[in-house]
C-alpha cells in the first residue's frame, strides 16, 4: 500500500511536530526535582458548585468526544450512496460486524437490535476517548486538594474521559441495570427473581456477590488500563527527559491497549446481557 | 535518631514493601494465563496456519482479559505510593 502525502498536509504535520518538539525542549528545561514532579501524580483538578463536584477535564473531554463521533455520524450520513466511499465502507464495516457478533451471542430474536445499539454506542464513545489519550495536547494537573496546579502544554496527552473512574463506573453500571431489566422483559419478573435462587436458596449470596462484582471489574480494567498507562507514561517520560520516548509509549498505551479495551468492553458488555436473557 | 524521623521512615519503607509486594504476587497470575494463551494459540496456528488472523485476534482479546487482575494490583500500588 502506498500512502500519498500532499504538500498542503505535510507543512501542517510538520508545524505540529514542531511545535511539539519546542515545547518538550521546554518542559525539559524547566524539569521540577522527583518529589515535586511525582506529587501531583494522579490528582485531578475538581471544582466545587455548591455541594455538587464536577471533574472539568472529564466533561470538556467528554463533549468533544461526542462531538467528534456526531461530526463523523453526519459527514457519513451527508453522502450515503449505494456504492459506498472512503467513510461509509468503514462506518458499515464497524457495524455490520459488530451486528454478526450480537447476533451470534444473544440468544433471544426481541433483544438483538437494543444490545447491538447498546454495545456499539458504547464502543465507538470508548474508541475515540482512548484515541485522545494517545494524541499530545492541554491536560489540567491538580493539587492534592484538587485545585488546578498548572495546566500542561503538550508535554501530557488529552486526558480522555475513560481515564476516569466516574465515566466507566457509569457505563458499567448502566450495562448492568440494562441487562437485568431485558432479562426481567425476557423471562418475566417471577422467573428473574427465581432466578437469584438457583440452584439453591443457600447459594443467593454468591449469587449477590457475582453480580455484582460484574460491574466492578468492568469498569475497573477499562480504567486501570489507561489511567495506569497513563501514570507509567508520565513517570518514564520524566526519566527520559522527554527525549522522543513518550511518543512510542503513547503510542503503545493510547492506540494499541486503547482498541483492545475499548472492544473488550463492548464484548464483555454483550456477554452480560446475553448471559442474563439466557 | 529523633522519634518522628524513626516513625517517617517506618511508614516510607512500609509503603514501598506493599508496593512491590503488590506489583510482585499480583503478576504472577496474569503471567501464567497469558503464558497459557499464547502457548495455545500457537499450538492451533501450527495446527491450521489459514487461521492466523482469527486466532491473532482472539488471543490479544483473552490477554486483555486475562491481564485485568495485573492491572487491579498496578493500581492498588500506584495508590499505596502516591495517595497513601
Amino acid at each position: 500500500m502506498k500512502i500519498s502525502i500532499e504538500r498542503k498536509d505535510k507543512i501542517i504535520i510538520g508545524s505540529i511536530l514542531i511545535t511539539f518538539f519546542i515545547s518538550w525542549i521546554f518542559a525539559a528545561r524547566s524539569l521540577p526535582p522527583t518529589e515535586e514532579a511525582f506529587s501531583s501524580l494522579g490528582h485531578r483538578w475538581v471544582v466545587t458548585i455548591g455541594k455538587v463536584t464536577i471533574n472539568p477535564s472529564t466533561v470538556i473531554m467528554g463533549t468533544v468526544v461526542f462531538l467528534i463521533i456526531v461530526w463523523f455520524a453526519t459527514s457519513v450520513r451527508k453522502e450515503l450512496r449505494l456504492i459506498p466511499g472512503r467513510k461509509q465502507a468503514l462506518a458499515e464495516w464497524l457495524l455490520d460486524s459488530f451486528y454478526q457478533m450480537v447476533e451470534d451471542t444473544v440468544p433471544d430474536e426481541r433483544f438483538v437490535k437494543p444490545t447491538f445499539v447498546v454495545a456499539t454506542s458504547l464502543f465507538l464513545y470508548i474508541w475515540v476517548s482512548n484515541m485522545l489519550g494517545s494524541v499530545p495536547g492541554i491536560s489540567f494537573v491538580g493539587f492534592e486538594d484538587g485545585t488546578l496546579k498548572e495546566i500542561s502544554l503538550f508535554t501530557d496527552t488529552w486526558q480522555p474521559p475513560t481515564a476516569d473512574l466516574n465515566t466507566n463506573l457509569t457505563y458499567a453500571l448502566m450495562v448492568f441495570v440494562i441487562s437485568h431489566a431485558f432479562a426481567i422483559k425476557a423471562k418475566g419478573f417471577k422467573a428473574w427473581l427465581k432466578s437469584w435462587f438457583e440452584p439453591n436458596p443457600i447459594m443467593f449470596p454468591m449469587n449477590l456477590i457475582g453480580e455484582l462484582a460484574k460491574p466492578l471489574s468492568h469498569s475497573l480494567r477499562l480504567f486501570g488500563n489507561i489511567a495506569g498507562g497513563g501514570i507509567l507514561v508520565f513517570i518514564f517520560s520524566y526519566l527520559v527527559k522527554y527525549f522522543l520516548v513518550p511518543v512510542f509509549l503513547w503510542g503503545f498505551f493510547g492506540i494499541f491497549v486503547g482498541t483492545i479495551q475499548a472492544l473488550v468492553f463492548a464484548i464483555l458488555a454483550i456477554a452480560y446481557i446475553s448471559a442474563q436473557l439466557t | 535518631m529523633d522519634k518522628m524521623d524513626m516513625a517517617k521512615a517506618i511508614y516510607l519503607a512500609g509503603k514501598a514493601i506493599g508496593a512491590g509486594l503488590a506489583m510482585g504476587i499480583g503478576a504472577i497470575g496474569p503471567g501464567i494465563g497469558e503464558g497459557n494463551i499464547g502457548a495455545h494459540a500457537m499450538d492451533a496456528m501450527a495446527r491450521q496456519p489459514e487461521m492466523m488472523g482469527a486466532i491473532t485476534t482472539r488471543m490479544l482479546l483473552a490477554d486483555a482479559v486475562a491481564e485485568s487482575t495485573g492491572i487491579y494490583s498496578l493500581l492498588i500500588a500506584f495508590l499505596i505510593i502516591f495517595a497513601l
